[in-house]
């Protein structure tokens, strides 16, 4: 519809316009700047609590120990009744031999245990059973199944280590930041578009005369809305691209610091936008944002104060 | 060119014009005079489609300009030009960039518009002052890059509304004698003014309206009131 003259025209008054009222598009790009760190920031937060949870919902499993000279078709008969239920998304079993071999190799630094262990003349390991679930609400009935199942007689110990109460804890302080966050970032939002509208209404303003002239002389409504359509866009990206660089210098700081300490490794990049967690969603989710809510209130000020 | 069929328009409970049939042919230097208030500036208005009638019929080469689309507004007005009675030059451009900025809002080129301005200025006479600002003009001068604005996408109908308001009569002869010049180039004029000796002395087509009516039709007329 826009040939590239016109649309070069469009894009020039919009940056005319922009650095004629440098303060006024400081300002704006400042508050738009203020509502996208809150944003990422919240996202961050989220990202770091979502990390945990799955980093300590990884850790829970039920431990099935059989008693010592169980036959092995009894165990392997267990395991793959287990595998077919629905709730259970992993069954390993590990022989008593398997134990005792892996047992010695994790302490072959260690003549004292080597020497005690080959003074026992049996296994002092049992075989178990390593059962987990795809949801962690399903451990306690999985674990309280197998104590009361068929295969009983043979099992020394269920052992389930009942994290559930610090998932929970996770759960509810992610909840917390997800609403509180998120009621900030409603409350900047707003104020970025307030801003951006009256700065955008205070541009119509200072070029009414121009306006009137380009409508009867036959401007084309897009020919006049543009430049401050353009005017509000670039708020958006100036602002994205100041966010971009201060929460990249933030989420690099901390992936060298927290993440170890979180994951016990400090490998892993940190999900930012969980769960997507990739960096390549950051700036262009940020810019989106930013966009949607300049555009708005451009639009906003355009359809109240533009007389076309 | 542009026929009026029974136009009314109002404002809230004034009738600005009431009941106006008239015909401009192509070509045709016609003015039209009246007292203030009679309403010439609104009968020009109805042309661009900055108002629109609220009865009757406003035709411009028989398309009727209550039909076309407001999206479609804007490639009528560059078919016309209009020399507004309040002249609407911009404060801070140059008489060139005055000039320079009609073509650029209808989508002209760079190259297009360095050529074409300085020759419409050149019309105008204005050539030497291009590079000066509105306030660094006379009324009369004011009043010559207005015309040299409207004519700079070549328009087939130029409407000058009130262009000697404010001059003496030796600048009001200028810019008259610029319009006929116009005119004769091809452009069909028409010419809104209460100036009674200046259409007497141009013996065109006159149309006197008052209250909103037209009231004297005369093909060489002198204007009477
Ligand atoms: N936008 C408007 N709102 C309300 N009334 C209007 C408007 N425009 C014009 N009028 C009224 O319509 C009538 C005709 O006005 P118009 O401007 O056409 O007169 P005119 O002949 O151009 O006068 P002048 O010689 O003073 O320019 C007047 O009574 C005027 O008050
Ligand atoms: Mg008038």
């Amino acid at each position: 519809m826009f040939d590239s003259l016109t649309i070069f025209r469009i894009v020039k008054t919009g940056f005319v316009n922009y650095w004629r009222n440098i303060w006024l598009s400081a300002a704006a790009t400042m508050v738009m700047t203020i509502t996208l760190v809150i944003f990422s920031i919240l996202a961050i937060v989220f990202g770091i609590t979502q990390f945990s949870i799955n980093q300590v919902t990884d850790r829970v499993d039920v431990s099935v120990y059989f008693k010592p000279g169980t036959a092995e078709g009894v165990i392997e008969q267990f395991a793959s009744d287990l595998k077919k239920k629905p709730e259970v998304s992993a069954v390993t079993y590990t022989s008593a031999e398997d134990a005792l071999a892996a047992f010695k190799a994790t302490h072959a630094q260690d003549q004292l245990i080597l020497d005690s262990l080959d003074e026992l003349s049996d296994n002092p390991l049992p075989a178990t059973v390593q059962v987990k679930a795809d949801k962690i609400e399903d451990y306690p009935h999985i674990a309280e199944g197998i104590q009361n199942g068929g295969y009983k007689e043979h099992i020394s110990k269920v052992n389930f280590e009942d994290n559930r109460l610090l998932i929970e804890r996770f759960g509810k302080a992610s909840k917390l930041i997800v609403v509180g966050g998120s009621v900030l970032v409603a409350i900047f939002s707003i104020i970025a578009i307030l801003v951006i509208f009256n700065t955008i209404t205070l541009t119509i303003y200072n070029r009414k005369e121009e306006v009137e002239i380009m409508r009867l002389v036959g401007a084309t409504n897009w020919y006049i809305r543009g430049p401050f359509i353009i005017e509000s866009l670039l708020y958006s990206v100036v602002a994205t691209i100041i966010t971009s660089a201060l929460v990249l210098a933030l989420v690099s700081k901390l992936q060298s610091s927290s993440l170890s300490y979180i994951s016990g490794t400090g490998e892993g990049n940190l999900p930012l936008f969980y769960p997507y967690g990739q960096w390549t969603y950051t700036i262009p989710a940020l810019l989106l944002i930013a966009i949607l809510l300049s555009v708005a209130s451009s639009m906003l000020a355009i359809r109240k104060y533009l007389k076309i | 060119m542009i026929r009026f069929e029974n136009v009314i328009k109002y404002f809230g409970n004034t009738k600005a014009l009431s009941a106006i049939d008239l015909e401009i042919k192509h070509g045709e230097f016609i003015s039209i005079v009246g007292l203030s208030g009679a309403g010439k500036s609104t009968l020009l208005k109805l042309v661009t489609g900055e108002e629109r009638a609220d009865e009757g019929r406003v035709l411009i080469d028989d398309i009727d300009i209550a039909k076309v689309k407001v999206s479609d507004l804007p490639y009528l007005r560059r078919k016309i030009g209009m020399v507004f009675q309040d002249i609407k030059l911009l404060p801070k451009r140059t008489a060139f960039e005055n000039v320079a900025f009609a073509m650029e809002v209808s989508g002209h080129k760079r190259d297009r518009i360095e050529k074409e301005v300085p020759k419409i200025l050149e019309l105008v006479g204005l050539l030497h002052k291009k590079h000066n600002f509105p306030n660094e003009m006379s009324g009369g001068e004011r009043q010559r890059i207005a015309i040299a604005r409207s004519l700079a996408h070549r328009p087939a109908l130029l409407m000058a509304d009130e262009p000697t308001g404010n001059l003496d009569e030796v600048n009001a002869a200028e810019v008259l004698d610029l319009l006929l010049k116009i005119n004769k180039l091809g452009t069909t004029v028409i010419l809104a003014t209460h100036a009674s000796d200046l259409v007497n002395k141009i013996k065109k087509r006159v149309i006197t309206i008052e209250g909103g009516r037209v009231v004297l039709e005369q093909e060489r007329g002198r204007y009477k009131l």
